[in-house]
């Protein structure tokens, strides 16, 4: 190119590199433009379509009551905890796609405790507050609501984290007949590369704490996807794409971007406490953690526990989930291992098909 | 070319079959240094340092201009919601109690069940003797005259007191049942 004017080879070249009209398929063109509304433009499905209504309110939480006008078989209710820094949507993600739904159905009795979203004030919010102040009570709405003289709590990752916690302490206060829980760790000797990157020389855990109070989402998010770069960036898209004209398939792979991508502040206190007496210091399991001044002993258990580990989990690994079932009293002691990652174990085609009927089976027999 | 067709999404699904794994190796291995762990840290460390800077910079120009920080608008809040938790703990009294009075009135309805059982029982007992001393009455052979001693000339005021009594006593009892 010469004073602005395209040379001879110039345009040869451009010549080139065009492709003949017959190249381009319709077809691909239309992958093309569908590929880039779902990725741009089209709107998210709507999650967490399963009617319930809110019985008890504490700050921004609440607790749900599911379907509450649905013919109940199973006369033993369950409670769902879940982790501190997702949307209590994920537990009922969209019709047919929903373990929430799936056990309603079922003819069980359903709540869910939501935490809603931690504002600054709440940055000084800790693990202990929301074991003692707000998971008894709920429980105790939960009997009163329903009229049952048990019940069966039902965590979910951090949540069954903190189930754990709670029902070694109120076991022999409260009547808790079942402890079902999904993914959730207890042992963090060895949490995979979280142990090298949450090491106390090098992680700034109290300047992030009182820098910035609460835990951007975001930055608990970019940690997980930093465990697996390039499936979690690119190869997301790559998916897509290969799937684009099934439509069941875009459905199923926008509501887990919406999972991922929405998610909560992690109050600050609560996630000081998390990463040093778990991830640091691995408390829980070495019996040396307190909640406000009561030593967690996870022997004090009695609950049926059903430990349900994913062995293709990356965010959990198994081994942290497994040594629960080494520690507590419960009689009815079930390990229950799936081949799922730490989403699909509650969501997708394996979930709706082994892990949900499983699931209501295993409450249905211990419900007796 | 021209029997070639182009099928971008096809192109890019291979590149990425192809090289994904041995991206994904190499990068887990630098992932797992314990130098990758220190650079993490020292970029925390610096973006922290800048956050705390201008965190503290917008609190000192908030307070020139009289605006009310975030912390001051959150004590607000935590005031809320320390009233909030004041009235959960009164509704979780009146639950308390709600309970006590439950189970009280149910012991109440049981003493009453019991109570009107006795009053039926004791009203049969009372039936029972009643015929006994008419029957012992309707046996004992009537004595002459001369045995039958005088009546007062005036009525005792017993008697009135008596009958006047019988009625009210019938009417406790339809009460009590």
């Amino acid at each position: 190119m010469s004073n602005g004017v395209p040379t001879a080879s110039f345009e040869q070249w451009i010549e080139a590199m065009k492709l003949p009209e017959e190249a381009v398929l319709p077809q691909d063109l239309e992958k093309i433009k569908r590929f880039t509304e779902v990725v741009t433009t089209e709107s998210d499905p709507q999650v967490g379509q399963t009617p319930k209504e809110v019985i008890w309110t504490k700050n921004k939480s609440k607790l749900y009551h599911y379907a509450p006008h649905a013919k109940k078989t199973n006369k033993v209710p369950i409670l769902f905890i879940y982790a501190l820094i997702n949307r209590s949507y994920i537990l009922d993600l969209y019709p047919g796609n929903s373990l929430i739904e799936y056990l309603v159905n079922d003819g069980h009795d359903v709540y869910l405790l939501d935490w809603g979203t931690a504002g600054h004030e709440d940055r000084h919010m800790k693990i202990d507050d929301y074991i003692v102040d707000y998971i008894p009570r709920a429980a105790k709405k939960v009997l009163k609501d329903s009229g049952a003289k048990e019940l069966t709590i039902y965590g979910y990752c951090m949540g069954g984290t903190m189930s754990t916690i709670f029902t070694s302490l109120y076991n022999d206060i409260l009547p808790i007949k079942n402890l079902v829980l999904m993914t959730s760790p207890t042992d963090f000797e060895d949490a995979g590369l979280y142990t090298n990157w949450l090491n106390k020389d090098t992680f700034q855990l109290d300047k992030m704490v009182d820098t910035l109070g609460n835990i951007p989402f975001e930055m608990i998010d970019y940690g997980n996807r930093l465990l697996s770069p390039i499936s979690n960036s690119l190869g997301t898209y790559v998916g897509l794409a290969s799937r684009i004209e099934n439509d069941n398939a875009v459905l199923t792979w926008k509501l887990m971007q919406k999972w991922l991508n929405d998610g909560v502040p992690f109050p600050g206190e609560a996630y000081r406490q998390w990463i040093r007496d778990f991830y640091q210091e691995n408390k829980l399991v070495k019996g040396e953690l307190a909640v406000r001044g009561q030593e967690v002993k996870l022997s004090n258990i009695k609950a049926n526990l059903l430990n349900i580990c994913a062995t293709r989990d990356n965010i959990v690994q198994p081994e942290q989930i497994k040594a629960l079932n080494k520690q507590v009293s419960s009689k009815v002691n079930t390990l229950h291992e799936v081949p799922t990652g730490h989403v699909s174990v509650c969501t997708g085609r394996y979930a709706q098909k082994e892990i949900y009927p499983f699931v209501s089976k295993w409450l249905k027999d211990h419900s007796k | 070319m021209t029997n070639q067709t182009f099928d971008a999404f096809g192109i890019w699904k291979e590149m990425y079959d192809r090289t994904e794994s041995a991206f994904r190796d190499s990068i887990q291995s630098t992932l797992e240094q314990p130098a990758f762990a220190e650079g993490l840290g020292q970029v925390q460390k610096q973006y922290l340092q800048y956050q705390g800077l201008v965190n503290g910079m917008t609190e000192s120009y908030l307070k020139q201009v009289n605006v009310p920080s975030r912390d001051e608008i959150a004590s607000i809040a935590s005031l809320v919601i320390n009233v909030e938790s004041k009235l959960i703990d009164l509704e979780d009294q009146l639950d308390v109690q709600e309970d006590a009075h439950d189970s009280h009135a149910k012991e109440i309805k049981q003493l009453k069940t019991t109570v009107n059982r006795l009053d039926k029982k004791l009203d049969t007992v009372i039936e029972l003797l009643t015929k006994q001393v008419e029957a012992k009455a309707a046996a004992t052979p009537t004595p002459t005259p001369k045995a039958v001693p005088q009546k007062p000339l005036t009525p005792a005021p017993n008697a009135q007191v008596k009958t006047a009594a019988t009625p009210a006593a019938k009417n406790t009892s339809q009460t009590k049942k």
